[in-house]
């Protein structure tokens, strides 16, 4: 059992058919411009691929996540609470309106938007430096997350998961399972751009609810039940495994009161800014999509967090001594449901890590194409450079990632959260200011972006002066204070321009 | 000329997006209130369980969840308005 193949055979027919999308992907935006094609797949996202690919969900749902469940116990149901609104915010509070002004300026990307919007250059240039920057850091975590997939899922790792030692070294395995999943992944989005990534996305998401709901039944049957798994637990960890505010760690309680509202604000916010999302957003189809995503994306969610909550809590008592908590789910994966079973489960996690690594790359080499090339090299440059480049700095985001991730972060969740609050923290207020106040300026949407930025990096370095608020929360506060005094003291947009985003179109009296 | 009237689109959409702010409030405060009752202010003991979870993660959490499953429906079949997004403009370089 230990020297299986089928774990990677499923891994592998899971790659080939995200290829298959990928190369299904290129023919429909044949019709189309390169670019609106490539990056934006021609504005024609219905509520599956919206609903099931507009989220977060990333490597952090099916690795970081469960091992913060595993350590803490049942207060990081509290931690994640805030995805239960997520739905109506995220679709609710821009997603109507960002859809229609990203059409009447025509823009295809975050900084597109941002530029036509506040007619700023600086605003745009900005952005898609924020932009390669913060999800670069945020790819370093996920290309762990696929390596170390793959580590487990290689003929012979098995029996390592099986005999519960830690394995999340750095190991000739884990090197192996990084280089195939990251020339598997750059693979089909230099093949497929926007619309690839949005499709292999809706396959792997639908995989995710299958092995979550799989994995649950198989983990509950064998562990008892989470009320005895909490009972083992709280053996093991003390009665804080089983309320809030969780253990208490070098750094006080894991979730005083505080930091619980602070991460409630923060799947929210961070969910509607990243501009991952964003871009979601703007490719919608319909206002019916939008409608109709809140209610399947509720469902989702549900169905996702909560199992996967249960899951680790009896993933503990059959796992109690794991030191690399990373790695629960795979483990789980392959000791409840054998090897072709458990190659099935761990396709979830996998195709949440590829997910999450093809959208970001589409949106890191539109910032660089789109958002820099094209405006202060070249903005006449022919298509098919403009495909090159797109393919290189896919292949370059990648090449990073990797060289970054041989030897690996230790806290995977530390780098999403991290990666996330940059961007959302970044673009958050300045699109939602762009979106419903005339006032606002371009200079008051750069100090925005800046201020927003730099409070997520100031109070995650300096946690003494957090005065018991996430950074995340510092940072929303700091970006619209920016933002709304430089908008108050430099100039107004103009009032023509204003008007032809804010007001009904004029349509012409006669025909 | 007649001054332009607001875009009716804009208008919808804010009345939405501060609907959707007001549940994020109300359910911040429903969760947190909850949990830091039941929860946070609990004693150390053995805890007691409704379905598998811990009481103050079922009311804390799970059912507040459930709800907004329910409310999430009602608020896009029901109070969201469908609106034409308009025709897509060509970019500034023509794309």
């Amino acid at each position: 059992m230990g020297t299986s193949y089928a774990p990677i055979v499923v891994l592998v027919v899971l790659i080939a058919a995200s290829v298959w999308l990928g190369t299904l992907a290129q023919r429909a935006m044949r019709s189309a411009s390169f670019l609106k094609g490539y990056f934006l797949g021609n504005r024609g996202l219905g509520v599956w691929a919206l609903a099931l690919t507009a989220t977060v969900q990333s490597g952090g749902t099916f690795m970081g996540f469960p091992s913060l469940v595993y350590k803490n116990g049942w207060v990081v149901a509290l931690w994640i609470a805030g995805y239960m609104v997520v739905p109506i915010m995220s679709f609710a509070v821009l997603g109507k309106r960002l859809a229609q002004l990203s059409r009447r300026t025509g823009a295809l990307t975050l900084p597109d938007f941002l530029r036509e919007r506040y007619r700023s250059p600086a605003a745009g240039l900005i952005a898609s430096i924020f932009i390669v920057i913060f999800l670069t850091v945020f790819l370093f975590a996920q290309f762990k997350a696929g390596g170390t997939i793959m580590q487990i899922a290689l003929p012979g790792s098995a029996d390592v998961a099986l005999a519960d030692q830690p394995a999340g070294g750095v190991g000739e395995d884990y090197r192996r399972g990084l280089a195939i999943f990251t020339a598997s992944v750059v693979l089909y989005t230099l093949i497929g751009g926007f619309l690839g990534a949005v499709w292999t996305d809706l396959l792997q998401s639908v995989l995710m609810l299958i092995g979550v709901v799989i994995l649950f039944f198989l983990v509950l049957s064998a562990s008892g039940g989470p009320e005895a798994a909490t009972l083992k637990g709280i053996e093991q960890v003390g009665l804080d495994y089983a309320y809030p505010p969780g253990p208490i760690g070098k750094a006080g309680p894991y979730l005083p009161l505080g930091m619980a509202a602070g991460f409630f604000i923060f799947w929210n916010f961070a969910g509607m800014g990243v501009p991952a999302s964003v871009v979601r957003v703007m490719a919608c189809k319909n206002t019916s999509s939008i409608r109709r995503s809140i209610v399947m994306l509720g469902v989702y969610n549900a169905l996702i967090y909560i199992p996967l909550i249960v899951i680790s809590i009896c993933g503990r008592s059959l796992f109690p001594s794991l030191t690399a908590t990373d790695e629960i789910i795979p483990r789980l994966a392959l000791s409840t449901g054998g090897p072709l079973v458990g190659g099935i489960i761990l396709a979830a996690p996998f195709g949440a890590v590829m997910a999450t690594v093809s959208t970001f790359l589409v949106v890191i080499a539109s910032g660089v194409v789109r958002d820099i090339y094209q405006r202060f090299i070249d903005a006449h440059a022919p298509e098919r450079r403009l495909k090159w480049i797109s393919r290189g700095t896919i292949f370059a985001a990648g090449a990073v990632s990797v060289a970054f991730t041989i030897n690996p972060v230790e806290n995977l969740q530390t780098y999403i959260v991290l990666g996330g609050g940059l961007a959302a923290g970044s673009f958050l207020i300045p699109v939602a200011m762009g979106l419903y106040w005339r006032r606002a300026t371009g200079w008051g949407a750069v100090a925005s972006m800046v201020f927003g930025a730099g409070a997520v990096a100031l109070f995650e370095l300096i946690p003494s002066i957090r005065l018991g608020l996430h950074p995340f929360t510092w940072s929303l506060i700091a970006s619209l204070a920016a933002g709304l005094v430089v908008s108050l003291l430099t100039a107004p947009p103009p009032a023509e321009h204003v008007s032809t985003l804010f007001d009904a179109p004029v349509e012409p009296a006669l025909r | 000329m007649a001054a332009p009237s607001e875009d009716p689109l804009l208008r919808s959409a804010r009345r939405e997006a501060v609907a959707a702010l007001l549940v994020f409030v109300l359910a911040l405060l429903v969760t947190l209130t909850v949990s830091y009752l039941a929860g946070y202010l609990h004693p150390r003991e053995t805890p007691s369980f409704i379905l598998g979870f811990p009481a103050w993660v079922f009311w804390g959490v799970i059912c507040p969840w459930a709800g907004l499953i329910v409310f999430g429906a009602w608020f896009a079949y029901r109070y969201m308005k469908d609106e034409d997004l308009g025709r897509d403009e060509d970019g500034p370089d023509g794309d």
